[in-house]
């Protein structure tokens, strides 16, 4: 068994120097460093990604792979580099992740939400918006919100959410320091006090799934607050942030009813969180096609997947794009894909890949895969 | 002449009417006939004489068949003088109209004058306005099958496709003749020598059409299939060289090599860059145009977009597929503006483009295996046409029995 | 007899070189007719070898020089030079499409093919020793052309009518038509599935049962070799 480590480990050395690096972590990596792949902690996957995060077909890739890593890529660096050098006096910086289908926004933000778990920061990550409010079943569980006159609520979503934030922030929660700053009473019986930790509020949303999205919004006003007198700083990470701006939803009231995104609490609560009016914080939001339906997926760009609402919201922001695999690490991946077995054939196939996938990271696992 | 005609009696008369060929009444025959009426004795004559009544009863019996073939043949030689006739004038009717010299105007100026002064938007050629010499307009005919007795000329005449016949049975004696040589051969231990052997690539046997038009005779197709059989047969044989001549008649060479001919030269832009540029390129429904830029990273960019154009796998293949085989995928950069069709036919006609475009980048060696891999072949291929009775092109409604 | 007119069209000539607006209409209004054009190449046009190994048997053998100078069909517009192209892989997917549908035949081809690599690739982290993992396959492909050959029949039943009776006679059966078998009683196996179980899935498994000497087809197949054997005696009903 130990001989048999070796051999692997000394395999994998004599492979690793072209395409992986020992470097796992984000705030350590460098421009040397680009193109290259690192592996992510089993246990830190769970935690982070439990309940989604990293793209379906990736998690397929992790399976067959044994092991979850990420390449390193000038985008990401990019923003590391910049959130290093934030003041955080000023307000929160908004950064949008932006590219054409496949080109690794998804897989960025994963790599951003590591960095921002090693760095102590308290996460908000919001997984894939569309799930709320486009991936719709037979009968999405929708009640009328008590609070907010008018207005959807999606209490299943909201707790499943709640649970997703905890776990990802299970550390910080457990130190026990974050404290809220006034009551909210759910009830007539139901209170959660002042000065009670973060770790109780979340609970009792879980629990009670009715007041999920209340509890949503009160943690939201609670967390900017926090970071505002500087108890934690805060990194906030939307993935497929234009779903809120498109028109329609797939969601209908029992009355067969359109909902509009605005209709929906959840859509509330999330820009209350992207406005720049606290400091302390970090936030990043993806531009996502995928997000809307087929008929308006022309372009790309983020001026036209967020529409006028959406482009208003968040103006002023620092678009990043994420584009195609470079020479580099289009050969570092293919390399990468055959240390694991997932491509197979002689060498001179990799200049064939490369112009018939035209680079697209997405599109080049597509091609591999039945190879 | 007119004397010895009166004297004759009438039955006399009447034979010889029947017997003389109309164009030949000549004064020989009928000198002969007055010797015979004046029982000429003369002994010099007697035997240069044929036994006249055997002449005789032979002229008797021209055949109603004869008689009418030389009816024919009278009107169809005064059809084709006048036809001859009515094109040369016309010719030089013609030239006159162009303001050209006749005595020098050629079948070709011909053709072009027509297309010129009558214009016509049919597709098909054999319909429009045409002047040929009338020996390719009127189909040829067989000259005399059998002589004025109506005995046949040919041996084979009574198979009703003498010509055709005969063929085939020269190919037989053929095929009889070289087994015996290489029985011979083979007996004496003889060493054939390589360079002789026959090599029929690049041709191809006639087509129904054209053996039809050298024979002068209809052939079916079955008759077809087994001409061509006998052929094979023929030439699979190991000394078939020496029925070269024979075999060439019958083979039509191909048209080849057209790849190699005119490759273009690139032109050269601002930057000093070689650029070749295909125009016309067509598949399908799809048309388009491909520019190749020769010093080049790999870049392709269609109707402005990059590879991405094409959503799926396959076509895009297909655009790659000249580059990887010629190995020039990062060689060369390619610009394509296409229009029409479908992704099967864009991208068809973008891989015609590149592979047309890429012989002039590319070395002799590495042409011909592009030919071979026909990826110099236009596709003419189109859609065919669905008719009238019938679901589709080729479907057919339920076949009943009943 | 032939089956195409080959007649000259000049559509071509009338889109590139007519400028005028009024013959443009004209262009435009000839470009909707379906002009008789060849659906297909003369007999004379001979098959394309564009696969490298091909080819270089031919250099090899230095016929490359004489069948260039021929005039050659174009390769079909699912075929490449890339070693990637398989054509038994070409073939499968002919089969599976249905109503003309490449793409998505492709498509389910190609997920077939991923999932046997991944069942595959889990099987090799399963295996302990070295050995073992030498004898998981990897690649998809080989599975395939394993399977298929495992599944080929040899002998093939013919019905023949002697005396009123309909017998069973075993017979010979040419490779294609083996093949064509035995890519119709995959399929056949995969289609008969669970509605829940997508067709790559299953697809997958009957591809590795098959490769496995297991499963369904090759059962089919054992059972039409069984019956060529009992029904030996027959066997000369076909010279009667």
């Amino acid at each position: 068994m130990l001989s048999r480590n070796l051999r692997f480990l000394s395999r994998r050395y004599s492979q690793g120097v072209t395409f992986r690096t020992t470097e796992t972590s984000p705030s350590q990596q460098n421009e040397n460093q680009i193109g290259l792949f690192y592996t992510v902690n089993n246990d830190v996957c769970k935690q982070l990604f439990g309940h989604g995060g990293l793209p379906k077909s990736y998690m397929k890739q992790t399976k067959t792979f044994t092991e979850t890593s990420l390449m390193v890529r000038l985008p990401a660096l990019d923003i590391i580099n910049c959130i290093k050098a934030t003041d955080f006096d000023k307000p929160v910086i908004r950064y949008m992740l932006y590219g054409e289908i496949g080109a690794g926004k998804s897989l960025t933000l994963a790599h951003l939400l590591h960095y921002a778990y090693e760095d102590g920061y308290l996460i908000v990550h919001v997984p894939w918006v569309s799930e709320w409010l486009r991936r719709v079943p037979r009968h999405k569980e929708m009640s009328n919100s008590p609070t907010h006159e008018g207005l959807v609520d999606l209490p299943l979503d909201g707790a499943a959410w709640l649970l997703h934030f905890k776990m990802q922030n299970q550390v910080l929660l457990k130190k026990g320091n974050l404290k809220i700053s006034k009551e909210y009473v759910w009830s007539k019986r139901e209170q959660t006090p002042e000065g009670a930790p973060l770790a109780e509020l979340i609970e009792h949303g879980i629990t009670r799934v009715k007041y999920a999205c209340d509890v949503i919004d009160a943690l939201i006003s609670e967390i900017k607050i926090l970071s505002n007198s500087k108890q934690c700083k805060t990194f906030v990470a939307i993935d497929g942030f234009n779903t809120f701006f498109y028109p329609l939803t797939r969601l209908s009231t029992p009355t067969k009813k359109k909902v509009t995104p605005e209709e929906v609490t959840l859509t509330k609560s999330f820009m209350e969180l992207t406005k720049n009016d606290w400091v302390n914080g970090v936030i990043i939001l993806t531009a996502d096609q995928l997000g809307v339906s087929q008929d308006h997926q022309e372009s790309h760009l983020p001026k036209y997947l967020l529409y006028k609402k959406g482009f208003e919201h968040i103006d002023p922001f620092v678009p990043v794009e994420v584009g195609r695999y470079s020479e580099r690490e289009f050969m570092s991946c293919a390399s990468y894909y055959r240390d694991r077995l997932w491509l197979r054939g002689p060498r001179e196939t990799e200049g064939e890949l490369k112009l018939a996938s035209a680079c697209n990271p997405y599109k080049f696992m597509e091609l591999c895969a039945p190879l | 002449m007119f004397l010895c005609y009166n004297k004759m009696s009438f039955a006399i008369k009447l034979t010889l009417k029947q017997a003389l060929p109309i164009a030949s009444r000549s004064s020989i025959i009928l000198q002969n006939v007055y010797n015979y009426s004046s029982k000429a004795t003369s002994q010099d004559n007697f035997y240069n004489n044929f036994t006249d009544w055997e002449t005789l009863s032979k002229k008797k019996k021209v055949s109603k068949a004869m008689r009418a073939y030389l009816e024919r043949a009278k009107e169809h030689d005064e059809f084709m003088k006048k036809q001859q006739f009515e094109y040369n004038i016309g010719k030089r009717h013609l030239a006159n109209m162009m303001g050209e010299d006749p005595e020098t105007f050629t079948q070709k100026d011909v053709d072009r004058a027509v297309e010129y002064l009558f214009p016509s938007g049919i597709y098909d050629r054999a319909a429009r306005p045409l002047m040929k010499p009338p020996e390719e307009v009127f189909p040829a005919r067989k000259a005399a099958e059998f002589d004025e007795a109506g005995w046949p000329h040919h041996f084979l005449f009574y198979t009703g496709k003498p010509n055709f016949f005969k063929l085939l049975y020269d190919i037989t004696e053929n095929i009889q003749d070289l087994y015996k040589y290489g029985d011979k051969v083979i007996r004496k231990k003889e060493v054939t020598d390589e360079k002789l052997l026959l090599n029929i690539t690049g041709s191809v046997w006639l087509t129904k059409d054209q053996l039809e038009q050298l024979l002068v005779e209809t052939v079916t197709d079955l008759e077809y299939d087994n001409f061509k059989l006998a052929m094979d047969r023929l030439v699979s044989l190991p000394h078939s060289h020496i029925y070269k001549d024979f075999i060439e008649k019958f083979r039509k060479p191909l048209a080849t090599q057209r790849f190699a001919l005119e490759i273009p030269k690139p032109s050269y832009d601002e930057n000093g860059n070689a650029f070749v540029t295909t125009y016309e390129c067509l598949r399908k429904k799809a048309r388009g145009d491909v520019t190749i830029k020769s010093p080049g990273t790999g870049k392709i960019t269609i109707n402005g977009q990059d590879l991405t154009y094409f959503e799926d796998t396959q076509s895009r293949e297909q655009v790659i597929f000249p580059l990887i085989f010629t190995g020039m995928q990062d060689k060369v950069d390619i610009v394509c503006n296409i229009e029409g069709g479908g992704p099967s036919g864009q991208s068809g006609a973008i891989r015609w483009g590149i592979a047309w475009g890429l012989r002039s980048f590319v070395d002799k060696d590495m042409l011909e295996a592009m030919q071979l891999a026909g990826l110099l072949t236009r596709d003419h291929r189109r859609r065919e046409r669905k008719k009238p009775g019938q679901p589709g092109a080729r479907k057919k409604p339920t076949w009943k029995r009943r | 007899m032939s089956n195409f007119r080959y007649k000259v069209g000049p559509i071509a000539k009338c889109v590139f070189q007519t400028q005028s607006p009024r013959s443009n209409l004209w262009c435009t209004l000839m470009q909707y007719r379906f002009y008789p054009r060849p659906t297909s190449f003369p007999d004379y046009f001979q098959n394309p070898i564009f696969r490298k190994e091909d080819q270089a048997k031919l250099i090899e053998s230095n016929e490359l020089t004489k069948l260039a100078a021929l005039p050659v069909k174009p390769p079909a517009a699912y075929e490449t030079s890339s070693v990637y192209h398989d054509p038994l892989v070409s073939k499968l997917i002919n089969h599976v499409m249905k109503m003309g549908n490449k793409k998505l035949a492709r498509n389910l081809v190609e997920k077939a093919f991923e999932n046997i690599k991944r069942i595959q690739i889990e099987r090799y982290h399963l295996a302990t020793t070295p050995e073992e993992k030498a004898k998981v396959v990897l690649n998809p492909k080989d599975i395939l052309h394993k399977a298929v050959e495992n599944s080929k029949p040899l002998l093939q039943l013919l019905p023949i009518k002697r005396g009123g009776i309909t017998y069973q006679v075993p017979g010979p059966i040419t490779e294609k038509r083996s093949l064509f078998l035995a890519i119709k009683w995959l399929l056949e196996a995969t289609n008969d599935k669970e509605r829940t179980i997508h067709f790559p899935e299953q697809f997958a498994w009957e591809l590795l049962d098959a490769a496995n000497n297991t499963g369904k087809v090759v059962k089919r197949k054992q059972d039409i070799h069984r019956q060529c054997e009992a029904n030996r005696a027959y066997a000369h009903y076909r010279w009667q």
